[in-house]
């Protein structure tokens, strides 16, 4: 009889690690300048699990009306990114925030601008019920909606061992979005790659402005062996703060008045591909965002202690933006 | 510096000329300094070593009103012997004096010292004093 | 610093939670509380909040910036906390060279203080003048009040033996050898024996079960002496005040997270919202959890101001309102059980870079 239950347990064991194992394994290829990211346990790289993340990915039938996919806002046309100020989603309505890169995205300690989300798998249920953006009125009416189309049964089946459920859909999307990932730029070459030309005399100048007199590196974070371009923190720069209902950023999910107008550190990675720039898309390009950190920002009470005005010369802000531009880095294959 | 070169130069000829072939033989064997060679090394030093104190005191080094001292009590949070080292601030491996002029630009908001100059020296001379005895640990942190 | 609740909770996120963890904190309260209350009969004393700001270390305006910005933030974080305080202390030091202009400069910004403001002298407001340009903006240095049943007093823990007429010495050049810390030739600060026995007068007409609050610039103890980090009369006082049953003081001047427990009496330094002063080489209490050292790019790590819970037994919990960093809280109830600094902690003296 104990012979029996400790039988029963063990298939059912290893039907719950065939499960938690199914497809085929999916090897990341991490181009220079990256390193490897934190994949969940619960969430192991499969090629079916990926191209079924990127079916849903580009899928507008996720929004409410079948006019938004996560593709709208993060368009690989448009640096994983929109072009917009802050984004449009279903009825054309705008959110109040600009959409971050999916690029590079695998690599942010929490998600979104005010990192509410601790990972990939929580960020990609957000939009879909938010009413200004993709718009279902819960999971449960999406799960509904895919559980009709007979292809998404049998992909998920595949990928899965099982049904479609919300988990399942956002673990999928997570996958594909950690492939979405892009290094090897020009700057990577230089740095890591040891092509000492592989910059412009100006990109290395303006490397050195970030590092020092520009005060960008301490926030915008690399390393000797690994870039980045952020410290996964949250900081208050002044973005908004002279608007008297400026957005409160991390503060919503902290509830602590020090976090008030913070924001998280955007990586820099392919950022001339990500134009208009800061939470709220106010910055339309580099030489503008050099421009607002030269002069230190909008000063408030809530100002971070590393913001302070600069000083740089025209000349060195000209090397600053040639050197944003050199972290352009290989477009992902996906 | 140059002409500070120039001027050692000179005067160690001349010494050697004054003293003839013993000064020669005398270094060629290492024999140790005299009581009177090694009182000018430690009044050398510390004058160097005073210098410093009185720059680390000194609001004069920056803008902002405030000196070396009002975080660094006593050199304290220094720690010259792990240097050099990979320091956040910088993001690279630095020497003692690229952090003390770190410090004179940013919070102190004064204009950097040449890594060779009398001043630097003396600022070096006296946080490392300050820290006498302290095994060496560079790369620490 | 390792942050004492990974998830930052602050005071008003308790007041706020549902069930989970208010719950919790009461009944971890509820019962040594509950006990002390019965045995020491203060039931009279309410539990209150107050907010404490220190050790701005104002320059004029034009000279530095920065300062000014940083006691503005100070101000503008206890204005934001819901609900208000019922007071606010300012642990002295608001002045760096006690020049008249710092000194109204520091009182314009602390204007915009929603709640009441009580004062207290530190070394640096004092002794340009002897505390002449102090004492006609903010009164007398020395005074006591009552709130909710507590009574608190405000002490000039900062005097020192005259050196200065011996030296010749200009006013100037006595305000700058007091207001560097690290004088060779400093004198140690002390209450004074005039002003102990205003204390023992003062004290004469509370009640030993009355919860006692002292404020002092200097800590009520002897820490470290080469950096003033010290009360040279520290003892004389103390004795005065343990007669009391439940006693805290509270001091600014060391610019670090500080707790120190000596008999009756616990010991809470404060934060500078001005720059973080290091840890003495010796000396330190076995109280202390040593924050890990500021990084001196985000010009206010290390920075930053202090909330206290005065509890209805008439203790405190104090939560260091750190800027760049979580807050910390401390409460009472660790710190009389011997679970503070917790074990993770001890022994440590926090990485340095």
């Amino acid at each position: 009889m104990s012979c029996m239950k400790t039988c029963m347990a063990l298939i059912l064991l290893l039907t719950i690690a065939y499960a938690d194992a199914y497809g085929g394994p999916y090897t990341l290829t991490i181009p220079l300048g990256l390193t490897e990211t934190a994949i969940p346990k619960d969430n192991p790289m499969t090629v079916e699990k990926i191209a079924l993340g990127k079916k849903l990915y580009f899928d507008k039938r996720l929004s409410a009306d079948d006019t938004v996919a996560c593709s709208n806002c993060h368009d690989p046309a448009r640096g994983f990114a929109d072009a917009l100020p802050t984004s449009s989603g279903i009825r054309g309505q705008f959110g109040p925030r600009n959409a971050p890169t999916v690029l590079n995205s695998a690599f942010y300690a929490l998600q979104f601008w005010d990192g509410r989300a601790p990972t990939l798998e929580e960020q990609a249920k957000g939009p879909i019920i938010n009413p200004v953006e993709m718009g279902m009125p819960s999971h449960d009416e999406l799960i509904k909606k895919l559980q009709g189309i007979p292809e998404y049964v049998k992909d998920f089946q595949e990928a899965f061992g099982s049904g479609i459920t919300i988990d399942r859909l956002a673990q999928a999307i997570a996958a594909f979005e950690r492939t979405i990932i892009s290094g090897n730029s020009t700057f990577d070459r230089f740095l890591y790659g040891e092509e000492p030309d592989a910059i412009s005399e100006s990109a290395r100048k303006g490397l050195e402005v970030f590092r020092g007199k520009g005060r960008c590196l301490n926030c915008h974070d690399f390393n000797p062996m690994y870039a980045f371009f952020t410290d996964n923190k949250f900081h208050n720069i002044g973005v908004g703060m002279d608007r008297t209902d400026y957005d409160p950023g991390r503060f919503k999910v902290t509830q602590n008045p020090a976090d008030k107008g913070a924001f998280k550190t955007s990586t820099l990675r392919n950022i001339e591909l990500t134009a208009p720039y800061m939470h709220d898309g106010s910055q339309k390009t580099l030489e503008d965002v050099v421009e607002f950190y030269n002069k230190g920002g909008i000063r408030n009470p809530y100002l971070d202690g590393g913001i302070v005005p600069l000083g740089l010369s025209d000349q060195e802000k000209k090397d600053l933006v040639e050197f944003l531009k050199s972290l352009t880095g290989d477009k992902p294959q996906i | 510096m140059k002409i500070k070169k120039g001027i050692l130069t000179s005067f160690s000829i001349t010494i050697l000329i004054s003293l003839g072939g013993y000064a020669y033989i005398a270094l060629a064997h290492g024999q140790p300094h005299s009581e009177q060679d090694l009182k000018l090394f430690e009044m050398a030093y510390q004058k160097a070593v005073d210098q410093g104190y009185k720059l680390f005191h000194d609001s004069k080094l920056g803008t902002t009103g405030q000196s070396c001292d009002m975080c660094h009590p006593d050199a304290a949070n220094t720690h010259p012997e792990t240097y050099p080292k990979y320091q956040t601030q910088i993001k690279k491996v630095i020497t003692l004096g690229e952090m003390i002029n770190w410090c004179i630009i940013n919070p102190l908001k004064g204009e950097a010292l040449p890594l060779d100059s009398e001043k630097m020296i003396a600022l070096e001379a006296y946080i490392t004093n300050q820290r006498k005895g302290v095994p060496l640990a560079p790369g620490k942190h | 610093m390792k942050p004492r609740h990974e998830s930052g909770i602050t005071r008003r996120d308790l007041l706020r939670a549902g069930a989970g963890t208010a719950a919790v904190t009461l009944m971890a309260g509820a019962s040594p509380f509950g006990m002390v209350r019965m045995a020491f009969g203060s039931e009279k004393a309410q539990s209150f909040t107050f907010a404490y700001l220190s050790d701005a270390h104002l320059y004029v305006k034009s000279l530095n910036q920065k300062f000014v910005d940083s006691l503005v933030k100070g101000v503008q974080n206890v204005n934001d906390m819901d609900p208000p305080p019922d007071f606010v202390f300012f642990g002295g030091d608001l002045a760096q060279l006690g020049h008249p202009d710092e000194l109204k400069l520091g009182k314009e910004i602390l204007s915009g203080l929603k709640p009441k403001l009580h004062m207290m002298v530190g070394e640096h407001d004092w002794y340009l003048d002897m505390g002449e340009a102090w004492k006609g903006l903010f009164g007398p240095d020395r005074y006591s009040f009552d709130h909710k049943g507590i009574h608190f007093v405000v002490l000039n823990s900062v005097i020192v033996k005259d050196y200065w007429t011996p030296n010749n010495m200009t006013p100037e050049q006595r305000m700058l050898a007091m207001a560097q810390l690290d004088n060779p030739k400093g004198e140690a600060f002390s209450v004074g024996s005039e002003q102990r026995a205003w204390l023992e007068k003062d004290l004469k007409k509370v009640k030993p079960e009355t919860p006692l609050v002292v404020f002092s610039h200097s800590p009520l103890y002897k820490l470290y002496r080469p950096w003033n980090f010290w009360t040279d009369d520290a003892e004389e006082v103390q004795k005065i005040l343990s007669r009391f049953k439940i006693v805290t003081v509270f001091h600014g001047h060391t610019h670090q997270i500080l707790t120190n427990r000596i008999g009756n009496i616990t010991f809470h330094g404060f934060l500078s919202t001005a720059w973080p002063w290091p840890y003495a080489p010796t000396g330190m209490p076995k109280l202390s959890l040593q924050m890990d050292r500021p990084d001196p790019f985000f010009s206010t790590d290390g920075c930053g101001w202090g909330t206290i819970d005065m509890l209805g037994s008439g203790q405190a919990d104090k939560t260091y309102q750190l800027w760049n960093r979580s807050p910390m809280k401390v409460t009472y109830q660790e710190i009389a059980a011997g679970t503070w600094p917790p074990a993770y902690a001890q022994g440590s003296s926090g990485p340095s870079y």
